[in-house]
């Protein structure tokens, strides 16, 4: 065997350094580079650094992220967030190892194209089911698309996104401006195509026209979304555009400049008419136009209060000029200005701002926890490991608004005296990292951030880390285990981290949206903050819409908004004529609530009260397709797989629950399971070490409450929403006309094809993919 | 420092700042069940059995500090509840016997496998010991008795069982042939008598193990030889007289005094027993109904009513067992009954609450696959079963004895006895099987004279871990993996031993379980 070649082993250690707490950025390095950890680096890596052989193989085989076996050349990462979940996952992962023999047991082809492995949550919930094959993301996917989708990707090799974090110099003010968003569920339906477009076309004809990156519309249903905004600032939408469409956008609304590209524009549209019946530009886009004052835009937009997400879909990310236009750092200014720092925290304090984390710990009570402290080193750190299934309000916030994040963590540091600022980001989110790094850079090429924070004599430095997947490190104190290097296990609080945290020193972690939030309410006043809301839950909330629902996305909403306004009237309720039975709030932690307690009002206290949680801001909506059972099995099988490992309620009481459902879900419990999961679910409540164990029975105490019934169902053997595979099968009924169809689509030959003739399932052989039902026209095929 | 005042269990105790709540209540000598804790380890908080209850919140006390005015909550139901699940999680993940096949299938619970092993280093007199420990009469039990213990022996899956009960009649014999025999400690006198009515298999058992709790017992039989059954039912060949004379003869040696023919009813009164001694034990046989009934002992269908949980007539200080209360077949069975009656009988005499003792608490593995059983099989010598003993009346030579012995498979725990996990599990009557699942397979990593690893019986504690960090060993301990898939092991692939180079003996020492071990430990726990 050649030897291995350690240069690059030195240079990631060159790059991150020697010390302990170097060891994830430096596996980090290595992962990337050789798509797993080979055992020679590692080797290596302890030779030459002061990191302990126990911590490389103990850290190593926690994260998500590294592998110790090669993996395949391409990565085909199958997301199994909540709505993915509901909008079924499972079958694109079988239907993906089916079409690509991956036997039972391994995650890779034999050919080694391809690496299949499930993803805790990539945060496009609008999307789902969404499949990642290495940097492309495929939102809508289907059992039935899988080969197609593989066939086109290695067709259009590995091009999937388009930079477009390059600075694009802003046009002229007084132009017209096309605002293209460019977070990531609408790159992945190709809005960077359609911006690299758009440009491409508007320089070829000289049209008077800016185009511009934005951040997130929130309106995540209509992907790719762009805005045509005339300098006067009314605006008109366009959902849903592809990249060959820039031209006739363009022709549509802007007059070429000069005589020749107008002549030959002229000619283009002459040719096209003859040679393709092409309709003028203008009906050709017309369809995917949207006006504000539709009732649809209304009403998903009409409620919403923005504060975290101020200016949304309109400014670009990384302007830092344009963000100063906006106030941006007036309210940093006014901090470094204050005589006493306090004043701030007492400002906050008085907002009644909570943590937008979960917890809803007042946050300005926090802030004057670490001030008090005497320690001369302190931190604050911004906690970016929105881990929760379901939820992908941090990643836009991090995305769209990376200086306003900066500016609430920069005001954080000076409340609470501390110097040093870290953004602890997963590194299932890429784009918000960038972002953010590009964010602090500019700022630091700026002179505003570094030794002279705004100028000032205030010295402040910031840094990045990546997560490096594991769900626990939204925890704090495991947050802070994984930046000092080690697995991210919990400890027990107290102490807190606000007297002893970060290498034992005072430290304040916040939430990204609590952070986002600081900077409005310093600028606004906290009167104006503590208008909003309820009487314990001030402000607004954003919360990722997704699941069964007409119109899915990102919301920012005063507290205390009843879960039906949200559901019915914000997003429409369920589509295709199908009855809304439930929302899933705060992910894993929280709990799912019927239809029938649809006016409770979302805040903090209300939510407690009906067993679920605010958590992080999902909120799934599930129809009456799903199963309340299968839904406590899902969040049960999440928290079980991101359990760490350390404490015993936790890491065997999550798996006993789990073995309880798997046995409801095939047909296999008995009455006495189900007594035995209701009281285990509070043993494990009440014995756990941290949040994660102790949230983790919610979601199966809350279903057990509300949806009993179907326990019941499943203990006689039944699935009243006829989605657990073991309890169904899949016949043909009399409409068939024998088209052959299902049998052409079958995965696993279940049908024989016999034309003219009534079909016939297998249920031996079939695995319940759900394909023929799909395919048929006649709604044949049923499930019983 | 000023000392802090808590409450615990409303009791108040004193404490330094600093101290844990489980420091504190240990001084009030509150019993709160650890794993993981170790002084020097600092709160590693991962079993989570030594909980209290604080301000209604469940709280691992070793790592929660005292603070003046603190309420705690130890020794309720509720905090024993979750203590309890706490241990029977840990249990439905932890893979192992504590007590081998053949010793829960023992009624008179002989730990077999120790004895084997003595037996295999050729400390023949340590092995009587062993055997003297669990069994009366084992020269004639180690040639009559059905030995139910093969049939659960782990070696019979793969060829024969072990020659169990040939090993224990060699150990008796042997101790027959010593120059002076075994006497196994008895405590001291308590002035207390007992009469036993009957010297069969029942009586003779009670008279042994009651002696051995320092009472005086008198046996009493219509016979003139002490024997029952054994004289008359079992023929010669298969237990020769002199075997059952030099049993009893023991006995008598031992201080258990005999009266032979001795009628109950015809010589004596019960009456007279009972106001003459301070507990009657009636092991009267399979002859009881007509006698009970001139007795004046209460009856029922099968023979003397005696409530089966305390062996108690309902005569004030009267027992009965064995056959007298219900038909028992199997000689080990009726003296099994024996040690029961006794030990109901101590509790007795000892004003204690009177209850026939449970079986032994012991994790159960169950059935091995193929792959498990290679493991257990590939430590012991491949050597076939000594061939059947109908041809060599003279017994197991000790050659061939210590040679059967090597085919034993070790397969209880090294641990067993010396385990905190089965302590606090005896301790909280804990269910071992509350959560049914599928179980992990047993894997046995092991170094020949070093450590043995069995991950399986890993309760994740984290002491080795922190152990071997602090010694700074090269290569130490770690967690592996992460939620229900951690394992401990040896970093960048290393074996157990490579971990383990400077403080293998501490580490061994403080695992709570059985998890590691030594292979040869010098003497058996």
């Amino acid at each position: 065997m050649a030897a291995f070649d350690f240069h690059f082993t030195e240079q990631a250690v060159a790059k991150v350094g020697r010390q302990p707490h170097a060891l994830i950025p430096i596996l980090q390095q290595l992962q990337d580079r050789y798509g797993y950890l080979p055992p020679e680096a590692l080797d290596h890596l302890c030779r030459i650094t002061d990191i302990r052989p126990a911590d490389v193989t103990g850290v190593s085989s926690f994260y998500d992220m590294f592998r110790h076996t090669p993996a395949g050349k391409h990565r085909v990462r199958v997301c199994r967030g909540t709505a993915c979940h509901v909008s079924g996952a499972e079958r694109i992962e079988d239907a993906l190892r089916l079409h690509l023999h991956i036997p039972a047991g391994t995650d890779t082809d034999a050919e080694r194209q391809f690496t299949v492995e499930p993803v805790a949550c990539v945060g496009c919930c609008t999307l789902a089911p969404v499949v990642q094959i290495d940097r492309t993301t495929l939102g809508h996917t289907t059992p039935e698309k899988v080969p197609d989708l593989l066939r086109d990707f290695l067709a259009q090799g590995n091009g999937g996104t388009e930079s477009t974090e390059e600075a694009t110099p802003p046009g002229p003010r007084d132009r017209p401006t096309i605002h293209v968003g460019l977070g990531s569920c609408c790159m992945s339906k190709g809005s960077d195509h359609l911006f690299h477009a758009l440009q491409a076309s508007a320089a070829e004809s000289g049209a008077r026209v800016n185009i511009k990156r934005v951040g997130c519309v929130g309106m995540c249903h209509r992907t790719p979304m762009i805005e045509l905004v005339a300098p006067g600032g009314t605006g008109r939408f366009y959902a849903g555009l592809k990249a060959d469409q820039a031209g006739a956008l363009l022709d549509a609304h802007f007059r070429p400049r000069g005589l020749w590209p107008r002549a030959a524009r002229g000619f283009n549209r002459m040719l096209d008419r003859l040679l393709d019946d092409a309709p003028p530009p203008h009906e050709q886009i017309d369809r995917f136009a949207m006006e504000r004052h539709e009732p649809g835009v209304e009403a998903f937009l009409g409620k919403q209060v923005h504060i975290a997400t101020e200016s949304y879909g309109r400014l670009d990310p990384l302007d830092l000029d344009e963000y100063e236009r906006h106030d941006g750092f007036a309210a940093l200014r006014r901090t470094l200005a204050e005589a006493k720092p306090e004043e701030t925290i007492t400002t906050i304090e008085r907002s009644g701002l909570r943590g937008r984390g979960g917890a809803g710990f007042p946050t300005g009570q926090k802030w004057r926890v670490v001030r008090q402290q005497a320690a001369a080193e302190k931190y604050v750190i911004a906690n970016g490991d929105e881990g929760d299934p379901g939820a992908f309000m941090d990643r836009m916030i991090l995305e769209s608004f990376p200086f306003r994040v900066v500016e609430g963590l920069a005001i954080a540091a000076v409340a609470v005296g501390a110097h040093e600022g870290i953004f602890y980001i997963r590194h299932e989110y890429p784009l918000a990292v960038r972002r953010i790094r590009a964010a602090i850079a500019s700022l630091e090429k700026r002179g505003w951030l570094g030794p002279r924070l705004l100028g000032t004599d205030y010295p402040l430095k910031f840094s990045v880390m990546e997560g490096a997947g594991a769900f626990i490190c939204g925890e704090e104190t495991a947050l802070m285990a994984s930046l000092e290097g080690h697995r991210g296990m919990p400890r027990l609080r107290p102490p807190f981290p606000a007297e002893s945290g970060l290498w034992g020193r005072p430290t304040l972690i916040n939430n990204v949206e609590t952070l986002a939030m600081v900077p409005w309410i310093i600028r606004c006043g906290w009167e104006r903050f503590a208008a909003i809301g309820t009487e314990k839950s001030k402000g607004t909330k954003v919360f990722a819409l997704a699941g069964h629902v007409r119109r899915g996305g990102l919301i920012e909403i005063p507290m205390g908004t009843t879960i039906r306004e949200i559901v019915e009237g914000m997003g429409g309720g369920a589509p295709d004529g199908r009855r809304f039975k439930a929302v899933q709030i705060g992910g894993p932690s929280g709990g799912c609530v019927p239809a029938r307690l649809a006016d409770t009002p979302v805040d903090f206290e209300s939510l407690r009260g009906i067993g679920a949680i605010m958590g992080s801001g999902g909120l799934v909506v599930l129809d009456d397709s799903t199963c309340m059972v299968d839904m406590a099995r899902y969040f049960l099988q999440f928290t079980q797989s991101q359990s760490c490992g350390k404490c015993t309620f936790c890491r065997v009481g999550t798996r006993r629950m789990l073995d309880i459902l798997d046995r409801l879900c095939t047909g296999g419990a008995q009455r006495h399971d189900l007594h035995e999961l209701e009281r285990l679910a509070h043993q494990v409540g009440a014995g756990s070490l941290c949040g994660l164990g102790k949230t983790a029975p919610n979601p199966v105490l809350t279903t057990l409450r509300y949806f009993k019934d179907e326990y019941e169902a499943h203990l006689q053997g039944r699935c009243p929403a006829k989605r657990c595979t073991a309890l169904i099968k899949y016949q043909v009924n009399e409409r068939c006309t024998g088209c052959t169809l299902c049998a052409q689509h079958c995965p696993v030959d279940a049908i024989p094809m016999v034309p003219y003739e009534r079909h016939h399932i297998d249920t031996e052989r079939c695995t319940r993919c759900d394909s023929c039902r799909q395919v048929c026209p006649h709604g044949a095929v049923e499930v019983a | 420092m000023s000392a802090i005042t808590l409450t615990i269990d409303g009791q108040t105790v004193e404490a330094l700042p600093g101290q844990s709540v489980l420091a504190a209540a240990r001084t009030l000598g509150l019993d709160i069940p650890t794993l993981c804790h170790l002084e020097k380890c600092g709160p590693l908080t991962t079993c989570l059995v030594c909980l209290v209850r604080i301000n209604g919140r469940l709280v691992p006390s070793c790592g929660t500090k005292v603070e003046p005015g603190m309420v705690v909550e130890s020794e309720t139901e509720l905090v024993h509840a979750a203590r309890r699940t706490a241990l029977e999680l840990l249990f439905s993940d932890h893979v192992g016997d504590c007590l081998s096949p053949c010793n829960l299938l023992c009624p008179l619970l002989l730990n077999i496998p120790v004895m084997i092993r003595q037996i295999e280093a050729g400390r023949n007199m340590e092995a009587i010991a062993t055997v003297r420990q669990a069994l009366p009469l084992p020269a004639v039990l180690g040639r009559l008795c059905h030995h139910p213990c093969e049939k659960g022996c782990r070696r019979g899956a793969h060829d024969d069982a072990a020659a169990i009960r040939e090993m224990e009649r060699f150990a008796a014999d042997e101790d027959f042939r010593a120059p002076t025999r075994h006497r196994p400690p008895a405590k001291p006198a308590t002035g207390k008598t007992v009469a036993i009515v009957g010297a069969g298999p029942t009586g003779l058992a009670a008279s042994y193990f009651l002696a051995r709790e320092g009472h005086t017992v008198r046996v009493f039989d219509r016979h003139e030889k002490p024997g029952g059954t054994l004289h008359r039912s079992v023929a010669e060949k298969h237990l020769p007289n002199e075997v059952l004379e030099a049993e009893v003869g023991w006995l008598e040696e031992f201080g258990v005094h005999f009266t032979g023919s001795t009628e109950l009813g015809r010589d004596i009164t019960l009456a007279r027993l009972t106001s003459s001694h301070d507990a009657v034990v009636l092991a009267v046989g399979e002859t009881a109904m007509n006698e009970a009934e001139t007795l004046q002992v209460p009856v029922a269908s099968t023979g003397i009513a005696a409530d089966p949980n305390t062996c108690r007539t309902t005569l004030p200080a009267v027992f009965a067992a064995g056959a007298a209360v219900k038909p028992v077949k199997q000689l080990v069975r009726a003296m099994s009954e024996g040690r029961m009656v006794a030990e109901c009988v101590s509790q007795f005499l000892d004003g204690r609450t009177v209850r026939r003792p449970d079986k032994p608490f012991s994790n159960i593995m169950g059935r091995l696959d193929a792959g498990e059983l290679l493991t257990f099989v590939r430590t012991a010598s491949p050597a076939a079963r000594v061939s059947p003993c109908d041809a060599c009346a003279a017994g197991l030579s000790r050659q061939a004895a210590a040679g059967e012995a090597s085919r034993c498979l070790h397969c209880d725990c090294r641990s067993s006895g010396d385990c905190t996990l089965q302590h606090y599990a005896r301790v909280y009557a804990v269910d071992a099987n509350r959560f049914r699942s599928k179980r992990r397979t047993f894997e046995q990593q092991l170094q020949p004279g070093g450590v043995i690893f069995e991950p399986g019986k890993c309760i994740l504690c984290g002491i080795c871990v922190k152990l071997t960090e602090t010694a700074r060993e090269p290569l130490g301990l770690t967690f592996i993996g992460r939620g229900f898939n951690v394992r401990i092991g040896t970093p960048l692939n290393g074996t157990i031993e490579d971990g383990l180079q400077k403080v293998a003996a501490e580490v061994v020492h403080h695992c709570p379980t059985g998890a590691l071990c030594f292979a040869a430990p010098d003497q058996e726990k």
